[in-house]
């Protein structure tokens, strides 16, 4: 599954600390909408308000009815400590939908912020980042800054409100005590959770790498449960899970007394601030500075003053947590933005290419005389970018018509080649032109009319077969659609599917096979009004007899949507039916090792000569039996 | 799950010690709780009602400081033994679930409980982090200072305790209506949510095959248009989720309420003395306070618990049997499978197989996948009991014994096997690759092709691999395998799709290590798509589909005996 020695992810390791606004800038990027917030942090503040209003009003009128006035002078404040209960209830409600609907937009905002600068950047950014990753960063990670709001941000806001306000109110009565409450907040609503974060990020820090080794060993005794029991290597594997926990435990310990002092503070200052008030409230009553009535107010209106900074520490160890998954959005955002490390291209600097240039480009070369529909490809370089490159000194030419196949070991950067000549890849040296034009020069429609590449982990979208066939041209028809299909040879296939070309794949057709997934690709790159197509093992998965007849089928050069053949360049493993194509590749070790037709290698290569025979012979041997 | 399974002590040893711990916390902070509100009543009453000084209530204000920081040490210890008690239980459930999930062996794991217990040992029980850390104090509170509370005010004022105990049980009545009339819907928008969640995640996926052909463009819309839609549906599950909370915040403060009006109204006719007063004043809220926090604690903890369920679940799915009988020596024994069928939701794969393996005889398994060529396989290994038919070992002058009957640590250390996935351990290539002497090791892979990827490492022999073979391409780690397969001594190798991501020249070398396997006299089973490889074997078996018709079986000599 993840076996692949995959491509270098740009997220700054678990160990590293985000830079300092890594999460600002995602936050920003929500585009919340101020008046929704301040509407949220208005209703969270009244909320807990109420609550506080709450305990002031019953501390007045509990303490003012032991002096026996008139039932009558309580009247409003018994209908008040009513209301305020009702109130609470109900506007901490709204509060929490007001608060979510905020987050839930900013998180669509994101998203589509996401998506947008995903497909307008570079494209070897999207390519590199390994599906599942991809999935987590659009998926997990935004809910995680989403989750910021909600549990951070308006939070947050709602604390400092309502101690100001609270503070306030109390100042009015006796400032001494709201000097002590003041006090005891900032212990509670701010030193609380910044030793809560701390406490987390010092778990967090050196747990990650236990958590991640108890998952592999978890993983890889469950996933190899038989070869393991075989070669008896449970035991072992069992003993590297136990021993990660255990390093998993102590690296929570070494953050829990932090945890534990942040978790002390919250409960200590509400008791702080209620004696407090007492302390210097008793001598205020004496000298007749203070109403003994009020002092009641001023000792137990604080008891119900913390709920709101209550919330702040287990609010800032989530935050601590989101900040991850922001600095992996933007890791992902960065290399989508940046410019291209090889600045092979334009003279002008490694800018984005300006598609305005597209048609001087197309005019420059039109005027050369350059045939505008091939690739032509000079002691070109394949790689990714910031790695060295994996092929060499390709000097190739594809025109409509014109077939060639590209054979040789795996891992020697076929795929790689591919992606290069679609233009996809930047070049890591030499020069491509796409019909005359440099790939950058292109937009991304006028480079994908020109060719189109299919590699084998292509996306299969989790919608009818239909319109995954049209994810190559929006108007493919029902009929174009079939015969796509059979040439792809999926009729069988298609009259088998319940509802026809409208049945439903799953999520990444997990219910389509490997084989008949390959060909599925193949059908829709054959829908593509492209003259040119590059395709990544189309027969894999194949009993060798489809095998073959698919590939020299694909060689032969399907026609073009103008009715002429198209030129293709087919990535394989089998050899016998490359005798179809005009030029056959072998690439091996960094480069074109031989090149020819298939008759040329044939007689030339032992290699080549070795691997055909050896396919035929056990071909034969296989009717025999 | 009740609140707290107790199966949860049973398999999570460590749990015990913490739930001790957290109920003694909880009666001492009870304790603490009710003798703060009487404290700060009795100092406020005496200070406001009296006008007494400072100095004579000196001992009660230093007796509240005493409490306050007694309480506030109590949730540091709380918060101190929490994470650790959580991660502990976890990793103790997780190395249960593990452990028993490879005992039941690969074929319960393949029976569509694998990639559960998958997420469950990866994932899944860390939910349980918020159940033991925030929820289940908040539980044991609700059942010492709730209580605890509600006495105190009896004793202090029976009618404020009869509105709290009045109140008190509409709160679970409420919640369980707000529950019935909310299932269905909130169902439905779940529903919704996540298959609006899920189509732009495919949009996002697709991206790179959007761009591919040129029209990444167009969809930017409908990913706006799929994220408001996923957040109108959001919200109106939210705004039926969020009731259950607003009922019981209503609840609650309006009972305190109530019982600040009801106080407020006997001490003006001198019922009441305003020191029990504020007392009753203090101690109402706290009746609800724990209950509250379970009820905000109960969606956090719901993940966990629900982890919980599924891991006992498989800790108490029963292990078959392991056989007993010591194995012979598979050098000159026969391992024979007749008419073995295997039920699977595939069908019957394999179905009515027979199979003959022998020393020094090369056999190939073929058929297309799904055929049931893995589980012949581990039908042939005793992995798995065949549902039909028998799998039996037999030496020359003795009974044939069922293979399901050996003594799984006296066969399988005579088998070399190579699965379709290689397993390998991390550490040196020498130690992992095995052999007696470097000679032999060397020999070895010149035959395999593993000299040349050796000679390209830096470290040659003594290059660290990491966890799976990590450093290596995956036709590197085939021949790491395979040299291994060919070094070891055990008698019978099966080998599952040896030349699965080889090319030409790597195939080549597997058919020569087949070879001189088959030549040291061994048994060799290979599992072969290629018909190269077919080609090599004596004895060429193939396991048909199982729609195949009813005659699905056919052994086929392909090119004699050699």
């Amino acid at each position: 599954m993840t076996d692949a020695a995959a491509a270098p992810v740009t997220a700054p390791a678990p160990d590293e600390r985000p830079p300092r606004g890594t999460l600002r800038r995602a936050v920003r990027m929500l585009g919340l909408d101020r008046r929704r917030v301040l509407l949220a942090v208005l209703t969270g503040t009244l909320a807990l308000g109420c609550g506080v209003a709450l305990a002031a009003v019953s501390a007045w009128l509990i303490t003012r009815a032991s002096q026996m006035p008139p039932v009558l002078q309580l009247s409003i404040a018994t209908v008040a400590v009513r209301t305020f209960g009702i109130g609470r209830g109900v506007l901490r409600y709204l509060d929490r939908l007001v608060s979510h609907d905020v987050a839930l937009r900013g998180m669509t905002n994101l998203r589509t912020t996401l998506y947008g600068r995903l497909a307008a950047g570079r494209s070897e950014a999207t390519l590199r980042v390994r599906r599942g990753d991809l999935l987590a960063r659009v998926g997990a990670d935004v809910d995680a800054v989403g989750d910021v709001v909600v549990r951070g941000l308006l939070p947050a806001g709602v604390a400092l409100l309502l101690g100001a306000g609270t503070v306030a109110a109390m100042a009015f009565f006796w400032p001494p005590a709201a000097a002590a409450l003041a006090a005891c907040l900032v212990l509670a609503g701010v030193g609380a959770p910044l030793l809560a974060a701390r406490g987390a990020r010092i778990a967090e820090r050196r747990a990650a790498s236990a958590r991640a080794d108890a998952s592999a060993a978890a993983l890889t005794a469950l996933d190899d449960a038989g070869p393991l029991l075989v070669a008896g290597g449970v035991e072992r594997r069992l003993r590297e899970l136990r021993d990660a926990d255990r390093r998993l435990a102590r690296a929570v310990d070494s953050g829990a007394a932090t945890s534990a002092l942040a978790a002390g503070i919250g409960i200590l200052a509400t008791g702080l601030a209620a004696t407090a008030a007492l302390v210097t409230g008793i001598p205020a009553v004496r000298s007749g500075a203070l109403a003994p009535v009020d002092l009641a107010v001023v000792v137990l209106t604080p008891l119900a003053a913390f709920e709101a900074t209550g919330m702040l520490p287990a609010a800032a160890v989530a935050v601590q947590r989101s900040r991850a998954a922001a600095a992996r959005i933007l890791a992902l955002l960065d290399s989508a933005d940046a410019p291209a490390p090889v600045a092979s291209v334009a003279p002008e600097g490694a800018a984005p290419a300006p598609v305005a240039a597209t048609s001087e480009a197309l005019a420059a070369a039109a005027a050369a005389g350059i045939d505008d529909a091939g690739i032509q490809a000079r002691a070109l370089a394949c790689g990714w970018p910031g790695l060295s490159p994996v092929l060499r000194d390709v000097d190739l030419d594809v025109v409509p018509g014109r077939s060639v196949a590209v054979v040789g070991p795996s891992g020697a950067g076929k795929t790689t080649l591919l992606l290069t000549l679609a233009g996809l890849l930047p070049p890591a040296g030499g020069t491509l032109l796409l019909g005359g034009v440099e790939p950058a020069h292109l937009s991304p429609a006028d480079r994908a009319g020109r060719v189109v590449v299919t590699t084998e982990d292509a996306h299969v979208f989790g919608t009818t077969v239909l319109e995954n066939l049209r994810v190559a041209r929006g108007d493919v028809t029902p009929e174009e659609a079939v015969a796509a299909l059979a040439a792809a040879g999926l009729d069988g296939w298609l009259t088998a599917l319940p509802d026809g070309l409208d049945t439903l794949l799953g999520p990444d057709a997990r219910t389509v096979s490997g084989g008949e997934r390959r060909r599925l690709l193949l059908a829709r790159a054959l829908l593509a009004p492209a003259p040119l197509l590059l395709v990544d093992e189309p027969a894999e998965h194949l009993d060798p007899d489809t095998a073959d007849a698919l590939v020299t089928s694909l060689l032969a050069g399907p026609a073009a949507p103008d009715g002429g053949r198209r030129g293709v360049v087919v990535v394989t493993h089998r050899l016998t039916p490359l005798a179809a194509a005009d030029e056959v590749l072998w690439v091996e070790s960094g480069r074109i090792v031989a090149r020819g037709t298939h008759a040329e290698l044939s007689a030339g290569l032992l290699d080549y000569r070795e691997a055909v025979r050896r396919e035929r012979v056990t071909a034969d041997q296989r009717e025999r039996a | 799950m009740t609140p707290l399974d107790p199966r949860l002590l049973r398999y999570a040893r460590s749990a015990r010690g913490y739930l001790a711990l957290t109920v003694g916390l909880g009666v001492l902070t009870a304790g603490l709780v009710v003798a703060q509100a009487l404290l700060l009543a009795h100092a406020l009453g005496r200070a406001a009602h009296d006008g007494a000084t400072l100095a004579s209530l000196a001992p009660t204000i230093g007796w509240l400081a005493a409490v306050v920081v007694g309480r506030a040490s109590l949730v540091a210890v709380q918060e101190r033994f929490a994470h650790r008690a959580a991660t502990r239980a976890v990793g103790e459930l997780r190395a249960g679930v593990v452990g028993h999930a490879v005992a039941l062996g690969p074929r319960w794991l393949a029976t569509g409980r694998g990639p559960e217990v998958v997420t469950l040992a990866t994932r899944g029980l860390d939910a349980l982090e918020p159940y033991f850390v925030r929820y289940l104090p908040q539980l044991v509170l609700s059942a010492t200072v709730t209580p605890a509370t509600i006495l105190v005010v009896l004793g202090l004022d029976w009618v404020s305790a009869a509105i709290v105990v009045g109140t008190l049980p509409l709160i679970p009545v409420f919640m369980v209506l707000i529950g019935r009339m909310t299932e269905g819907s909130s169902e439905r928008g779940l529903r919704a949510m996540s298959r609006l969640g899920s189509q732009v995640l495919d949009l996002l996926a697709g991206l790179p095959t959007l761009r591919a052909f040129g029209r990444e463009s167009g969809p930017a819309a409908r990913v706006r248009a799929l994220g408001d839609a996923h957040r109108r549906a959001t919200m109106g599950t939210l705004r039926i989720a969020f009731l259950s909370g607003m009922v019981l915040e209503l609840l609650t403060t309006l009972s305190v309420a109530l019982v600040a009006v009801s106080i407020g109204l006997r001490l003006v006719g001198g019922d009441l003395s305003l020191e029990t007063g504020l007392a009753v004043l203090v101690l109402a809220p706290e009746v609800y306070w724990p209950l509250r926090q379970v009820g905000a604690q109960f969606h956090a903890s719901t993940d966990g618990v629900a982890a919980a369920q599924a891991a006992f679940a498989v800790l108490e799915a029963p292990v078959p049997a392991t056989g007993t009988v010591p194995c012979p020596d598979l050098r000159d024994a026969t391992l024979r499978l007749s008419g073995v069928t295997v039920r699977s939701s595939g069908g019957r794969t394999p179905d009515g197989l027979d199979l003959t393996l022998s020393p020094g005889h090369v056999t190939a398994l073929v058929g297309p996948s799904g055929a049931g060529k893995t589980t012949t396989v581990e039908v042939l290994l005793g992995l798995l009991r065949p549902d039909e038919g028998a799998a039996s070992l037999s030496v020359p002058g003795a009974e044939p014994v069922a293979v399901a009957d050996l003594d799984p640590a006296t066969y399988w250390p005579q088998v070399a096997w190579l699965p379709q996935r290689p397993v390998l351990e991390p550490g040196p290539l020498r130690t992992l690759v095995g052999g007696a002497s470097d000679d032999e090791r060397a020999a070895a892979a010149v035959r395999t092709g593993l000299d040349a990827v050796v000679a390209g490492l830096p470290d040659g022999w003594d290059t660290e691999l990491g966890a799976g073979g990590a450093g290596l391409s995956v036709g590197q780690r085939q021949r790491v395998a395979l040299t291994r397969a060919l070094l070891s001594p055990a008698p019978l190798v099966v080998l599952d799709e040896p030349t699965a991501h080889l090319d030409a020249a790597g195939e080549r070398v597997v058919l020569a290590t087949v070879d001189a396997m088959r030549a040291a006299g061994r048994t060799v089973l290979l599992v072969a798509h290629r018909p190269s490889l077919v080609a090599t074997a004596d004895t060429v078996v193939t396991v048909a589909p199982p729609a195949c018709g009813p005659e699905p079986v056919a052994a086929v000599p392909a090119r004699g005996a050699r």
